[in-house]
């Protein structure tokens, strides 16, 4: 405020250092024709057209004699506050300026800039006449301002400096209102919150202040623009309308900053402020077009009232401790109320003619505003992402550990079950082989009638059946040539015994994969029965033992001998039993053939990818 | 059990029982106190204060020609491995007979080294993948461990022939297939001087048979 204040003293000074040099030209005889008639009068400047003819266009002349106490050598400025809406300037009979149309109503208005005129000094006399025709249209501000006669150096910087004030000034207040609308616009446009997909997605504030900025630049380029885009009385209430539009959107956007949005008082808010709109648009034609001013002003000052009631309401909530957002649109809101009621007072109350309204400049402060919301929101949003993505890592981190933790039971887990598995293998081996054997042996002795070789022999049983297992460990899956080759080896002393030849024939298999440790033991075991029946029973003299590739790529295994033989189904041999059991458990096929000279033990394993069963 | 094996070796005319000690200690210092250097040491692997295999380094360094035999419980791979990386030529089976211990260092030093055909797969295998590791890496452990001729045998014997039956199916004599398994020995013992890694993580499989 105190910035304007010195503008204004700034303003005083320059005045009365003109003074001397320059001359006020007040006094003036007027040809005033409204409605077809003509009235002479003395006047004194400025002529406000509005306040002297209420709701009529009309024409002027205005006749200003003035002398000189000698003739200027040096070229004078004529400044001219405002004057129009259409004029001529003539001095001493000489046309110094024309601009628009005398008789055409409502066409361009001049009235908006202030005016210059370099008068040679070839034109100027020691008694001089002014001859102003004006064309003055409803509501357009024309008449005519008190002019200024002087010295270039005196006149123009006192044009100059309003003519930056109303032009320049508003230049760059309607170009900053263009961009600021346009960035709030685009806010509005590409913030979408996602967060909730029920509710409306994006913020209204943004909308609200978007039109708000953009709507009082169409009311203040008014200045700007000579040639309206529509005719007068509509392009008027298109900046009445523009303004009041500002108005309720500005408040709308007090109402989402204080967060009231929600309020039931400001669901009657909004219609209120849309009849106020439409009334506005009633109001402006009365007033322009049909030249009932009352109209106007009835609807200004219900307008007035409803912010009268609006602006202490959110001044008081700001005061009672809001948030910054609010206080800071609060404290541009009581800003621009004190310069709108100073504009009121100049140009409605008090009967100023030239100059501009204040406000144009103030309401720059709503866009700072805005600037400082939008600023402080993505600075908390950028806080956020930080927090989050600082969030995230930790958690990130977190779980890692929590999968390695798991990891490493799940790890502990499997080695603890392929232990036990382990364990439970070895048990069984021992309980079935060395155990039984021992047991067995422990029997031969207790009962007296066994000989000393079937005791030898049992427990060289369990020696040879404790060094297979161990064996077996060894074994590479699915590898039956190893199994057979290792059997023979460890059979060999006993082969050597017995004086049976062997007859070795066995084909290098490629490993069958579906044999387990488990079933690889089953098969060690088979073969071993197998051999030990032909070796303790069979009184043979030739042993065969064959592998062959099935040509489903299993495998057949054959152990052949030429002994006595035995009939399969009669003889209930343990070992026999055993044979069928373990054949069933690794789901091999088992064909015995036993006849005198010849008995075959034969083994059918399928691969798996031949049969989905076995045999 | 060392009594057993003693009075074996005592009882057969052709060979003549040097000492018996029943520690590690006492065979190192026997060892080093001897003049007369001895053609086969016979050692259990699980000794009360140690490893036979020191033992076996031991001899082998005081004397090269010395022939070492293990004695084994099972003849289980790993055990026979580590023995014959330690510079072991065989291994005798702990149930085996008098005469079977007796034959068994005769034979051995007559040039024939039993072997079993899990460990000759193994031997194979761990050649191959001695192959494969010699192929990425320099420098590496010495070129044609094993000749095309003793891989043969190996894989014969690893299917369950016997020497026999390798030598009419290869057209040699059965002392010429002894002699490339003896040979084998050899070169494993030596190769794994130059490997101390996977004589540490065979070492790690013994275990003690008191």
């Amino acid at each position: 405020m105190s910035y304007f204040v010195g503008l204004g003293l700034l303003f005083a000074c320059l005045l009365v250092q003109a003074q001397g040099l320059s001359m006020e030209l007040r006094e003036a005889q007027a040809a005033v024709t409204v409605l077809g008639q003509t009235t002479n009068q003395t006047v004194t400047l400025p002529y406000h057209w509005d306040r002297r003819h209420v709701g009529v266009p009309g024409e002027a002349t205005f006749e200003l004699p003035f002398k000189l106490r000698e003739v200027p050598t040096a070229p004078f400025g004529l400044y001219l506050p405002r004057l129009g809406n259409a004029y001529e300037i003539w001095l001493n009979g000489t046309l110094l300026q024309r601009n628009g149309d005398l008789a055409h109503f409502n066409g361009a208005d001049f009235a908006k800039v202030p005016r210059y005129i370099v008068i040679s000094p070839g034109l100027l006399r020691t008694s001089n006449l002014f001859r102003v025709h004006i064309r003055a249209d409803v509501g357009r501000r024309g008449g005519l301002a008190a002019l200024t006669l002087g010295p270039v150096e005196a006149v123009y910087p006192l044009y100059l400096h309003d003519y930056r004030w109303r032009y320049m000034g508003t230049l760059v207040v309607v170009i900053l209102g263009l961009l600021i609308g346009g960035v709030a616009l685009a806010l509005w446009v590409t913030q979408v919150d996602t967060s909730a997909p029920s509710r409306s997605r994006r913020d209204r504030l943004y909308l609200l202040a978007s039109l708000a900025e953009l709507c009082w630049t169409i009311s203040i380029s008014d200045t700007l623009i000579e040639n309206p885009p529509i005719p007068w009385p509509w392009w008027g209430i298109t900046a009445i309308v523009a303004m009041a539009m500002w108005a309720c959107c500005m408040a709308l956007f007090c109402v989402e900053v204080a967060g009231w949005s929600r309020l039931r008082a400001v669901r009657w808010l909004r219609p209120w402020l849309a009849l106020l709109l439409v009334t506005g648009c009633v109001g402006g034609t009365g007033a322009l077009v049909y030249g009932y001013p009352v109209a106007l002003t009835l609807w200004y000052m219900v307008f007035a009232l409803t912010f009268l009631f609006f602006v202490p309401l959110f001044l008081w909530k700001a005061a009672r401790g809001a948030s910054l957002p609010h206080k800071m649109v609060a404290a541009a809101v009581l800003l621009n109320t004190l310069v709108g009621l100073r504009d009121l007072y100049m140009f409605r109350i008090s009967s100023t003619y030239g100059g501009n309204t204040f406000l144009r400049y103030s309401s720059v402060l709503f866009g700072l505003t805005l600037g400082y919301i939008v600023i402080t929101r993505f600075h908390a949003a950028s806080g956020q992402a930080r927090d989050l993505l600082a969030n995230l890592a930790a958690r990130v981190q977190q779980k890692e550990q929590e999968l390695a933790q798991s990891y490493q039971r799940v790890e502990q887990l499997a080695r603890e079950q392929e232990r036990t598995a382990e364990r439970t293998r070895i048990l069984r081996d021992m309980h079935d082989g060395v155990g039984s054997h021992i047991s067995t042996a422990i029997r031969q002795l207790e009962s007296g009638r066994a000989s000393q070789g079937e005791v030898l022999h049992t427990l060289r049983d369990s020696l040879d059946q404790l060094k297979l297992s161990i064996d077996a460990m060894h074994l590479p899956p699915g590898d039956i040539t190893a199994l057979l080759a290792n059997l023979r080896y460890r059979l060999e002393p006993r082969l050597k015994a017995s004086d049976i030849a062997l007859q070795w024939d066995v084909d290098l298999l490629p490993p069958l994969t579906r044999l387990d440790d488990k079933a690889m033991r089953h098969l060690q075991f088979m073969v071993f029965e197998a051999l030990s029946n032909v070796l303790q029973h069979a009184h043979a003299s030739v042993l065969r033992i064959e592998l062959r590739s099935s040509h489903a790529g299993g495998a057949r295994l054959r152990v052949i001998d030429n002994g006595t033989g035995f009939e399969p189904e009669r003889v209930q041999r343990r070992g026999l039993s055993s044979l069928r059991e373990r054949a069933a458990a690794i789901e091999a096929g088992l064909l015995i053939t036993s006849a005198p000279g010849n008995t075959v033990v034969e083994i059918m394993l399928e691969s798996p990818t031949a049969h989905g069963s076995p045999v | 059990m060392r009594d057993f094996f003693s009075d074996s070796v005592s009882r057969c005319a052709q060979l003549q029982l040097a000492a018996s000690v029943g520690t590690v200690t006492e065979a190192k210092t026997w060892l080093d106190e001897d003049t007369s250097p001895v053609d086969v040491l016979l050692t259990d692997l699980g000794l009360p204060d140690g490893s036979g295999l020191e033992v076996i380094r031991h001899a082998t360094r005081l004397n090269p020609a010395c022939e070492p035999l293990v004695i084994s419980m099972f003849g289980d791979e790993d055990n026979v491995l580590a023995s014959i990386e330690a510079g072991a030529l065989g291994y005798i089976h702990k149930d085996s007979t008098p005469d079977d211990i007796a034959q068994t260092i005769l034979d051995m030093r007559a040039g024939a080294s039993p072997i079993s055909p899990m460990i000759a797969r193994r031997v194979l295998a761990k050649y191959q993948s001695d192959r494969r590791q010699q192929d990425r890496a320099t420098p590496p452990v010495p070129r044609g461990l094993l000749s095309p001729r003793e891989q043969e045998v190996l894989a014969l014997i690893s299917r369950g022939f016997s020497y026999a039956e390798i030598a009419r199916l290869q057209a040699l004599s059965v002392h010429t297939v002894q002699t490339h398994i003896k040979n084998l020995y050899g070169k494993l013992s030596v190769h794994s001087r130059s490997e101390a890694v996977f004589e540490a993580t065979r070492m790690g499989f013994l275990v003690r048979h008191d």
